[in-house]
């Protein structure tokens, strides 16, 4: 990872989109940054948070993005400029808090809100479009169509957001976000933060001036006459610009990834002279003028953008209220179903939709070519699963739950959540998972299902967690159950790790974001205080687990907690060695025979264990089994063994 | 009438899921996929395979009775009403310490003690209660520990899941004590000896328990649960006929429910059984109707011969003739059971050529569907 506050102003950097963005945050002087993870979002602050103490920022890895955002706010209230970080679903948990600041405005610095989309869902449970949001809460937006304006937009947008008293949004996606660039520093300030929270916006006022969003009315008319002003800035943005001929055959207007595609789609079809491509960056308010002014040169216009069709949608409502002596423009896109309006953006889908449009024959390559493509790795490449790790305690604890609701024989069925043990949809958590939503709805929707006794629902529900979902989103939920006399059963997975993003600090953990001891939160004690009945095991002792679950799904009354408590895998094996010698005693392994047939390699599935159908027995992976020692205890001939290490 | 062996998805969608489960355990301890739990049968995971023992083995899958007779008594099955006999007495365990904690004479207890003591087993496999009143099997290596098992609580259990966890190289020489659907799939394994688990020939004195029907562990449970306290019971009785009555000794009272309430709690699948002195044993044994403290005991075998013979001369059993007006008695009651299987298995099937799980003769099944059978009875 590059040092993102290296001191060399003018020098060209590799960095990632996130480090770009981060490096853009201290270019513009920020003190105080918050964020919860979630890709493709997380390395911003994790960037931030290893030059946080050098810099003299404050940087913290929130308990959820609304926290995050509202610590956020407080800054800017307080006169220091504020970065606050999330994907895409963070956004839509802080939608309440954005509603009311563009009303109240903000303090004397800035706050932006780094936005992290994400087309196509790569890590998530959806690929909402943020830029909406903008709209319909008056906030302008920003979106860096490559590297260096992801850096450089920081600091443009702080200015903004100073200069009208606004907060500010920046949209990234996925592949801006993640992917590597280049980019040309600039120079990060020295600044000695000072903050004060000013009551009184004149020394000799009578009365304080609280920073509030009454009369709303009032205010939403004043936030309108802000955004009139921005979008005057906007008009001469640098952000947005033109390339192409004077009168182009076709237009492109793009943003964001789009604008890479749509260079690449021309440069291909070598359409340099017949297409022009208006390239957006401030995305609200969008520039009116400037994008008239393009429209009047082109009867032809189509629309590159990332998911929805954002910019379509307002640019064609646009031109509804145009002079019937403006000109007429034909417009393509997602409306027409030249671009899907689901799904990311490829430099293909964009070169299809101009060749479409325009006309053009294009080949780029013969159509047995994705066969050869895929022919290639055959034989040399694995059949890989999508699974948990070998040693996670998740596949333990879902083996745990699978018996015991199999025991237990009522139908019942784990209500999921959003984590690494997300995956337990499939065969890595033996299909145990069967409601997917978002961060906390598992425990919400636990607590309807278990009040659904009266019209004779009798299934246990069980809502797993992990550490960080239960501290983020699952306590309300815990104590609404608790309070309602709702029966559902909590499993907490606790692996002591913000896993899937990163392994990030969480209220659970030693450390703050800033590498500082952080005061635990410890998880029994809320659930206790909150009156649930809470057992703790380990995972890795399956029997007691299973015991436990079982002992909880048929108490059959009320919200109560398993806490299930062992060290992701990935965090232990940097600290210790390998507990066990793993061997398989292949005169024991029954292999495909009645009385096994594979239970470790067709059921359990951890990838440390190796089907060797020549031989009809299985093997233990060397390389890659972390000897967590649980498929001896799975194994029915006791063919597996774990001798500990000494 | 199917001969197929099938596989476990099979076994639940034909027997279990269609309460038709013995709880016999024949299909659970060998293999991971399957397990006993408070009563019922499960399934944790599905282990693909189209063929499996625990179909083949079920008492309620294709039964080939000729088969098993042979195997067991070298003759093809008759179809009498007691099964095959050497010899039918009344007896009871000689030591007055067996008989008070046995359920009638203790005679099971006394032979089990004998064999073991004798070297004539190692290890004996029958069935005692958890906390919550819930039978299982377990092995017992001494007279002390058989003692431990003596007594009935009249639920279905799975004898067979203590067999099948025994070590697949075990030497033990075993003993067990069986219901009659216990003792119909250990025949099955006999006749078809399972490759992976403990070796059949290990298997030398089956004794068999008279038995009319067995209850279901979950709904009987909660009887007990709403009824009399679980952890308070001693003892579970049903006295002879004609007193239909179901007793629960709770401390030195005894609490007692009409017995037709009780009946409500059986098992379903017990209406299809057609064996009620457990006839594929080496010795079965009952009550003695009328004669307290005593056992009807069936001497089926060789084995059978020599082990109460044995106990005979070393006074570990007590032995009289069995009044020849019991003996009719437990004919007709075991007639009337045979009857009453083969035409409910007809009611069920809706066909006379479909008997489910029974292979039997043409001319038995004739002679049984045309049997009249008198008011519901037993036990």
């Amino acid at each position: 990872m590059p040092n993102i506050d290296m001191d060399a102003p003018g020098s060209n950097q590799l960095f990632i989109g996130n480090e770009a963005m981060a490096r853009g945050a201290l270019e513009a002087g920020i003190g105080f940054a918050s964020a919860y993870p979630g890709t493709p979002s997380s390395e911003i602050l994790g960037s931030l948070s290893e030059v946080a103490k050098k810099r003299d920022i404050y940087v913290e890895w929130s308990v959820n993005e609304k926290v995050a955002i509202e610590a956020g706010a407080a800054a800017s209230f307080a006169g220091v400029r504020a970065l606050v970080a999330m994907k895409m679903n963070g956004l839509n948990t802080v939608i309440d808090f954005l509603s009311t600041i563009t009303l109240s405005g903000i303090g004397k610095k800035g706050i932006v809100v780094m936005v992290g989309d994400d087309p196509s869902a790569h890590s998530s449970s959806n690929e909402t479009d943020s830029r909406p949001v903008s709209k319909w809460l008056d906030i302008p937006l920003v979106e860096p169509g490559d590297f260096q304006e992801a850096k450089d937009m920081m600091p443009f947008l702080y200015g903004i957001s100073e200069e009208f008293g606004t907060i500010s949004i920046m949209r990234s996606v996925t592949r801006i976000a993640h992917a590597r660039g280049n980019i040309k520093l600039g120079e990060i300030p020295k600044i000695a933060h000072k903050a004060r929270f000013e009551q009184y916006l004149d020394p000799a006022a009578p009365m304080p001036t609280p920073i509030m969003c009454v009369p709303s009315s009032f205010r939403h008319m004043f936030q309108h006459m802000r955004m009139d002003k921005v979008r005057e800035k906007f008009e001469s943005c640098s952000f947005n610009r033109y390339v192409g001929p004077d009168k182009p055959d076709l237009l492109i207007i793009t943003a964001g990834s789009g604008w890479l595609y749509s260079q690449d789609a021309v440069n291909a079809l070598k359409a340099e002279n017949r297409i022009g491509i208006l390239k957006l960056g401030t995305l609200w308010p969008l520039p009116e003028k400037l994008i008239k002014t393009h429209l009047s040169k082109a009867d032809k216009v189509i629309f590159i953008e990332e998911t929805d069709p954002f910019l379509e949608g307002v640019i064609m409502e646009y031109t509804a209220g145009f002079s019937p002596e403006s000109k007429r423009n034909l417009f393509y896109g997602k409306h027409t179903r030249h671009l899907n309006s689901f799904g990311e953006l490829t430099p293909d889908a964009v070169i299809k939709a101009i060749t479409s449009v325009l006309d053009i024959k294009y080949a780029p390559r013969d159509a047995e070519y994705m066969k050869k493509v895929e022919a290639v790795p055959q034989g040399h490449v694995m059949d890989r699963l999508l699974t948990f790790c070998p040693g996670c305690p998740h596949r333990a604890s879902f083996w745990a739950i699978k018996n015991a609701l199999a025991m237990d024989g009522r139908n019942g069925f784990v209500t999921g959540d959003i984590g690494c043990y997300t995956m337990a949809l499939g065969p890595a958590g033996f299909f145990q998972t069967r409601t997917h939503q978002c961060m906390g709805a598992g425990a919400g929707l636990a607590n309807g299902f278990g009040q659904l006794s009266r019209f004779g629902f009798n299934q246990p529900v069980v809502s797993v967690v992990g550490d960080s979902t239960f501290y983020h989103s699952i306590i309300p939920a815990l104590v609404n159950g608790v309070h309602n006399h709702s029966n559902f059963t909590l499993v907490i997975l606790d692996n002591g790790a913000t896993a899937m993003t990163g392994f990030q600090p969480h209220p659970g953990t030693e450390l703050t974001a800033m590498g500082e001891p952080a005061a635990q939160i410890s998880m029994e004690n809320i659930c206790r205080a909150i009156g649930a009945r809470v057992e703790i095991c380990d995972p890795f002792d399956l029997k007691d687990t299973t015991r436990t679950i079982l002992d909880l799904v048929e108490q059959d009354q009320g919200a109560r907690v398993a806490i299930m408590r062992r060290t992701c895998e990935l965090v232990r094996q940097k600290k210790e060695k390998k507990p066990y010698k793993m061997q398989i005693d292949p005169d024991k392994c029954l292999g495909e025979d009645c009385g096994c047939n594979r239970l470790c390699t067709r059921v359990f599935r951890c990838p440390g264990l190796i089907w060797d159908a020549a031989a009809g027995k299985t093997r233990i992976d060397e390389v890659i089994c972390t000897a967590c020692g649980v498929c001896a205890d799975i194994c029915p001939e006791g063919a597996i063994t774990k001798e500990a290490i000494a | 009438m199917v001969t197929k062996t099938k596989g476990i998805g099979d076994l639940f969608k034909e027997i279990i899921d269609k309460g038709l489960c013995t709880v016999c355990g024949a299909c659970v301890g060998d293999c991971p996929y399957v397990v006993f739990y408070r009563g019922k049968i499960r399934m944790l995971d599905f282990c693909n395979r189209t063929e499996g023992h625990c179909y083949e083995y079920c008492p309620r899958t294709f039964t080939d009775l000729d088969a098993i007779s042979n195997k067991i008594h070298g003759t093809s099955y008759t179809g009498d009403e007691i099964g095959t006999v050497k010899e039918v007495l009344m007896a009871r365990a000689g030591d007055s310490k067996t008989r008070a904690k046995a359920q009638y004479g203790g005679t099971v207890s006394a032979l089990l003690s004998l064999a073991l003591d004798n070297g004539v087993i190692d290890a004996a496999i029958l069935s005692k209660n958890t906390d919550d009143k819930l039978p299982s099997g377990f092995v017992a290596r001494s007279s002390a520990q058989v003692l431990e098992g003596a007594g009935s609580n009249y639920m279905a259990y799975p004898a067979l899941e203590a067999l099948n966890g025994m070590p697949r190289d075990s030497k033990d020489r075993l003993g067990i004590v069986v219901t009659p659907c216990q003792a119909i799939a250990l025949a099955k394994m006999k006749v078809s000896p399972p490759s992976q688990r403990v070796s059949m020939e290990n298997v030398r004195l089956s004794i068999g328990l008279f038995c009319t029907w067995a209850l279901a562990y979950d709904r009987f449970f909660e009887f007990i649960k709403n009824n009399v306290s679980p952890a308070k019971i001693k003892k579970f009785d049903i006295p002879p006929p004609p007193a239909n009555r179901f007793d629960f000794y709770i401390g030195k009272e005894v609490e007692s429910f009409p017995l037709d309430e009780i009946r409500n709690y059986r098992m379903s699948t017990c209406a299809y059984c057609l064996d009620m002195t457990a006839e594929f044993t080496d010795i079965s044994v009952g009550s003695v109707e009328g004669i307290e403290g005593w056992n009807t005991v069936i001497v089926r075998t060789q084995q059978g011969m020599d082990i109460v013979e044995e106990a005979k001369k070393k006074g570990v059993l007590e032995i009289k003739e069995l009044p020849a007006q019991n003996l009719v008695h437990l004919k007709d009651a075991a007639l009337i059971k045979k009857a009453r299987a083969v035409q409910a298995i007809v009611e069920r099937t809706g066909d006379k050529n479909d008997l489910m799980y029974l292979g039997i003769s043409d001319n038995l099944k004739g002679k049984l569907l045309s049997h009249r059978v008198t008011a519901q009875g037993g036990h």
